[in-house]
């Protein structure tokens, strides 16, 4: 048996995680007011929900932050002096869910690639990931339907699933392995293959839990070959343009850059998020706007998500996490859209 | 670049009214070290920043050709170019940059060139005209023609280039056009797509680059069509709202490709295989 693999009480879960908590600013997800979970900094394990569904929130305002400081100007004494924060340090992130780290490997290339992001990938680098596997998918959830896994969490350090009164342990980088030695006497090596059973038996009972699986088959070569659909404006007709939708998914990336200046000599520039489902959002100075009406810009989010994020990057551009589809004031539905596509699809 | 959202320290050191609502900004770095990053290409754009107001995203005018010092011409039209427009010699700003692809000035070599610019779009091609029109460069190419129209006489932008420099270099021309005519005005009116199936040039070995209003664009792209330019042979520059210029903040798309990254310069083409969302 490897060596990466280990078991751990719920006695030694909480005990390390107090541990970390103490050594590492821990962030996990607790439960904010009734219903709402975010992920947040923790003092340890009493204040983190270890069984929910997918947050309300997804971590990635970990990596990049609703609004963050990109620098800072100073024009006094003639000159200009421009000061970035300070970067990070080194946090761990706890209780992802194997679609939010994927929804992470969906923006690393977008903040990687000729132009290296470095408030994004500073925080890439200075956090540990520890991914616990999916025990209750939401109503919404459909991460098989998009390729995920709800026990499979590739590009996290370590893994956790819950089995009985333990939890198996897969670290899956070397530095999820440094992690465990730093805390021995917490985790005993799983020499029988305890965890890789027990990740199947839950990836077993949870196959029957997710409420709608659309079909994603077809769909992009579909959308690869119609831009111009009246479909999307009889969507556009029901959405009311209020971006709950990029708000709450885990892929969505787009920002706004603007300054803060109390005096004129000194100030702030920042980012903050934005969404394509504003109209504002592309219109340019001069008054055109390349996507003028709600039915470009819905089609634009999806095309994002099931087309242009694959076309681009080669992945996926949505990792079925459904807080889109929960959040949406008139019920869009990215499940029904799928479906819709395809049907579109199989009438030629 | 360590940090592609941080702007270079730079100081204006000439403003040059062009047209009652242009004006074109030369602009140096305060480190001189920043000219070996700062390598621009021929139709390559710059974010400028006022600090304390923004940036915005603006083509560089000037040809690298021209060393020490960056020209950016910027039309008056929303709140980051109206401050700019506020702004005296001697002020600080940021530039980040160059940004984007370029004109492929290496294929053209061998070949005629036909400009065809409208209002301040002729702003990115100027950087292209003075790179083939420029010292050794100018052999590289065959005959230069620039057709250029505006609202009006006085919205003609780089007049002294218009009128004093450009229809002196050996192998140019200049046609020049105007949308309505005026008083003191005995040049061609009329717009600048049915000037140019006046003018009728060949496509026999030549390329056609266009920037202007987008209607304009759209209209000349047909005509060019027309007058039988193959599609690999026409290429115009595009104008979409940016903020990051890096691919990143999500908002210049067109399909999955990125303006800020993919673009601005494309061939007739390539816009063919996008969706027509610009």
């Amino acid at each position: 048996m490897s060596v990466r693999d280990f078991l751990l009480t719920r006695e030694g879960l909480h005990s390390w995680l107090s541990r970390l908590a103490r050594d590492y600013p821990l962030i996990a997800p607790v439960e904010e007011e009734k219903g709402v979970i975010t992920f947040k900094q923790v003092g340890g394990p009493q204040e983190i929900v270890f069984d929910c569904a997918p947050s309300t929130l997804p971590p990635k305002e970990w990596f990049l932050p609703s609004t963050e400081e990109l620098f800072a100007f100073s024009t006094a004494g003639g000159g200009i002096t421009l000061q970035e924060p300070p970067g990070p340090k080194e946090r761990v992130l706890f209780g992802l869910h194997p679609c939010d780290v994927r929804a992470l490997l969906a923006l690393d290339p977008v903040f990687g690639g000729t132009y290296p992001d470095p408030y994004y990938l500073g925080r890439r680098k200075a956090t540990i990931i520890v991914a616990l596997s999916c025990t209750k998918p939401g109503p919404y959830c459909f991460c098989p339907a998009v390729g995920g896994d709800p026990v499979v969490a590739a590009g996290a350090d370590l893994l956790l699933t819950e089995s009985g009164s333990s939890f198996a342990v897969k670290a899956m980088t070397s530095r999820g392995e440094e992690i465990i030695q730093r805390y021995p006497g917490h985790f005993a090596p799983d020499e029988e293959g305890r965890g890789e059973r027990a990740r199947q038996e839950l990836a077993g009972q949870l196959a029957g839990m997710f409420a709608f699986l659309p079909d994603l088959r077809g769909v992009k070569e579909f959308l690869d070959g119609h831009f111009e659909l009246p479909y999307w404006e009889e969507v556009a007709s029901r959405c009311l343009g209020c971006g709950i939708c990029t708000y709450t998914c885990p892929t969505c990336h787009c920002f706004d850059i603007f300054d803060q200046s109390w005096d004129g000599a000194r100030g702030l520039r920042a980012r903050c998020w934005d969404s394509c489902m504003f109209s504002q959002f592309t219109r340019m100075a001069g008054g055109h706007n390349p996507r003028p009406t709600q039915k470009e810009r819905v089609r634009n989010r999806f095309l994002h998500k099931l087309k242009y994020h694959q076309d681009r990057y080669g992945l996926g551009g949505c990792v079925g996490c459904g807080r889109c589809v929960a959040k949406c004031p008139v019920n869009i539905d990215i499940r029904r859209i799928i479906g819709d596509l395809k049907e579109l699809a199989s009438h030629g | 670049m360590d940090n592609p959202l941080k702007p270079y320290p730079a100081t204006i050191v000439k403003i040059t009214d062009e047209t009652p609502d242009v004006k074109t900004f030369q602009i140096v770095f305060d480190d001189p070290g920043v000219w070996d990053h700062f390598r621009h290409k021929p139709g390559q754009v710059a974010q400028i920043s006022v600090f304390g107001v923004g940036e915005a995203t603006i083509s560089i005018t000037s040809s690298p050709t021209r060393k020490g010092l960056l020209e950016f011409s910027v039309k008056r039209v929303g709140l980051l170019t109206g401050a700019l427009h506020q702004l005296e010699a001697g002020s600080k700003v940021g530039i980040r940059g160059p940004l984007g692809n370029h004109f492929p000035y290496e294929e053209m070599k061998g070949s005629d060139l036909l400009f065809i610019g409208g209002g301040i779009g002729l702003a990115p091609l100027r950087a292209l005209i003075d790179f083939v029109l420029d010292g050794e460069n100018r052999s590289h190419y065959g005959q230069v023609e620039i057709i250029y129209g505006a609202r009006s006489a006085a919205d003609l932008c780089f007049k002294d280039d218009l009128f004093n420099r450009w229809p002196h270099m050996p192998g140019t021309k200049v046609y020049l056009t105007i949308d309505r005519p005026e008083e003191g005005w005995n040049g061609h009116v009329g717009f600048v797509p049915s000037y140019l199936e006046e003018i009728s040039p060949s496509p026999r070995n030549r390329f056609a680059i266009t920037c202007g209003p987008p209607v304009m664009i759209k209209f000349v792209l047909s005509a060019l069509q027309k007058l039988g330019f193959p599609d690999e042979r026409i290429i115009t520059t595009l104008e979409m709202k940016m903020k990051c210029g890096v691919g990143k903040c999500g908002r210049c798309n067109i399909g999955s490709k990125f303006v800020c990254v993919d673009g601005p310069v494309f061939y007739l083409s390539q816009l063919k295989e996008l969706p027509p969302e610009f």
